[in-house]
């Protein structure tokens, strides 16, 4: 039997609506206007979210035989990998204990002697932790979709660690999921700092198809990095806070050509595959807003060192 | 209408089955995304290919706008730049629709050749407009995905015009 393919519908010989010529200038017309207006305008964000909640129902279906198959994979895992997984656990929680005890008393001396100065406090920062649902299936980035959203408080331009270090920053917030940028993204940087030498710089995402890494651009040849060195948040840019490590420099490559060197790095966080994050708020929004520059010359005067007496001391 | 010898004549096309096979095939691209191969370039965009045959096989009813929806629910699934797929489906659907009393002359496999480049274009579109907005170039494994979804086509041609197929009179010995 051929697969015969006529239908025994009778078209309709004058009622056909617009032709698909005009139709295909309309609608690519549309399509070019939303792409100028979610890339350059920021315009399409209301659309992106009424869309996506309508899709909801559609993803939440199809993610439970997921959820299910993965459930039923992790009960048949092996007892004997069960408890290795648990020792692992013990043991990194009891080094942590020790760091812990360490770190209380460390800050309560950073405490105390931030207070002998009288500098400010410092920020701490509240998180909500959430889980990985999925990879976007954008070939062209590097995002991940975590499980929570506007209705549990995330906001965009939050830093998103997981247990080793930073993961990346939320870009999209839906109301009941939000996408996080990876670190590895090519439109994604962070600044970042050296703790062997203090140098801080910016690294940038640098995806490829055959290995995923990050990128110290413009660090000149005289510059003192080394393969193995840690670097960490630095801090200075408002978003994330200072401290958590980034990454470790794997490979520097001196260049004859420029006068810089070529500097790669490899994420701390598991971009691959991690399952459990932590998102935190953005350092920025607890700042205290600054104050206009002419209520206060008189504080501006009196401080002996000028500068500094802009950002008003923290109430004791 | 003039019906090559040997046709059958096939039964109306019922339009929930319509919707709902591309619904499924949404879902499919999805649960291959979310469960199976996470952000791989080489997958095949079932979508596309359900699109561009009920463009060719229903032109009435499946055209260049419910292309252009489809590749805006596309593009919010994906986290993609909105409108790339929606411009992708919507030229894919107009010379689907344009070249869909031809095709329909020619044997399963020859008609698989035939949507071939139509596939290919859409892929490339997507490749252009992306890279010209500053993505990260996918791999040369993107270019296997309409490969794939040409190999699908005969498939997906025997599965949705299965109930079109059944017998206009069922009876005891013929249920369906």
């Amino acid at each position: 039997m051929p697969l015969g393919t006529l239908d025994r519908t009778p078209p309709p010989f004058f009622k056909q609506g617009p032709s698909a010529l005009s139709k295909l200038v309309v609608f690519s017309a549309v399509s070019l206007f939303l792409m100028v207006a979610d890339l350059r305008l920021g315009l399409t964000a209301p659309l992106r979210s009424a869309i996506a909640t309508a899709l909801y129902p559609v993803q939440w279906a199809v993610m439970q035989p997921v959820q299910a198959a993965m459930g039923v994979g992790g009960y048949f895992t092996s007892l004997h990998r069960a408890q290795q997984t648990e020792a692992d656990a013990l043991r990194r929680l009891a080094q942590q204990a020790d760091r812990h005890l360490q770190l209380e008393q460390m800050e309560m001396e950073n405490r105390q002697l931030r207070e002998l100065l009288a500098m400010r406090e410092r920020i701490s920062s509240p998180s909500i932790g959430a889980q990985v649902l999925y990879d976007t299936a954008d070939p062209f980035s590097r995002r991940v979709v975590i499980d929570r959203g506007q209705t549990h408080g995330i906001v965009a331009g939050s830093p998103v660690i997981d247990e080793s270090g930073v993961l990346g920053q939320v870009t999209r917030v839906y109301p009941l999921v939000s996408e996080v940028t990876l670190l590895i993204d090519r439109n994604q940087s962070i600044p970042v700092l050296n703790t062997r030498t203090g140098v801080r710089s910016v690294a940038f995402g640098q995806p490829s198809a055959d290995g995923d890494g990050l990128e110290l651009r413009y660090t000149l040849s005289s510059a003192d990095i080394e393969e193995g060195d840690l670097l960490t948040t630095s801090g200075i840019d408002g978003v994330y806070p200072p401290g958590l490590p980034v990454a470790r420099v794997t490979r520097v490559e001196r260049r004859a050509e420029s006068s810089f060197n070529r500097v790669q790095c490899e994420p701390l966080a598991r971009v691959q595959g991690t399952l459990h994050v932590l998102v935190l708020g953005p350092t920025g929004l607890q700042l205290p807003p600054p104050p206009e520059s002419e209520a206060a010359p008189s504080r501006q005067r009196r401080d002996r060192h000028g500068g500094t007496a802009v950002v008003p001391r923290s109430a004791p | 209408m003039i019906m090559r010898p040997g046709q059958q004549l096939l039964l109306p096309a019922n339009r929930a089955f319509i919707w709902s096979s591309l619904v499924v095939a949404l879902a499919i691209n999805m649960l291959g995304n979310v469960g199976l191969w996470g952000r791989a370039a080489w997958v095949p965009d079932l979508l596309a290919v359900t699109l561009v045959f009920w463009c060719v096989h229903q032109p009435l009813r499946i055209g260049v706008g419910v292309a252009f929806t489809f590749g805006l629910l596309m593009d919010v699934h994906q986290g993609a730049m909105l409108g790339q797929h929606a411009l992708a489906y919507t030229v894919m659907a107009f010379f689907a629709v344009a070249m869909h009393r031809r095709l329909l002359w020619f044997a399963v496999p020859t008609q698989a050749v035939q949507v071939f480049p139509l596939l290919l274009a859409a892929h490339l579109l997507v490749l252009v407009v992306r890279m010209a907005s500053g993505g990260t170039f996918p791999g040369w494994s993107f270019f296997l995905a309409p490969f794939i979804e040409t190999a699908l086509w005969p498939l997906v041609s025997v599965v949705l015009l299965a109930p079109q197929r059944r017998a206009p009179d069922p009876d005891e010995n013929r249920p369906l």
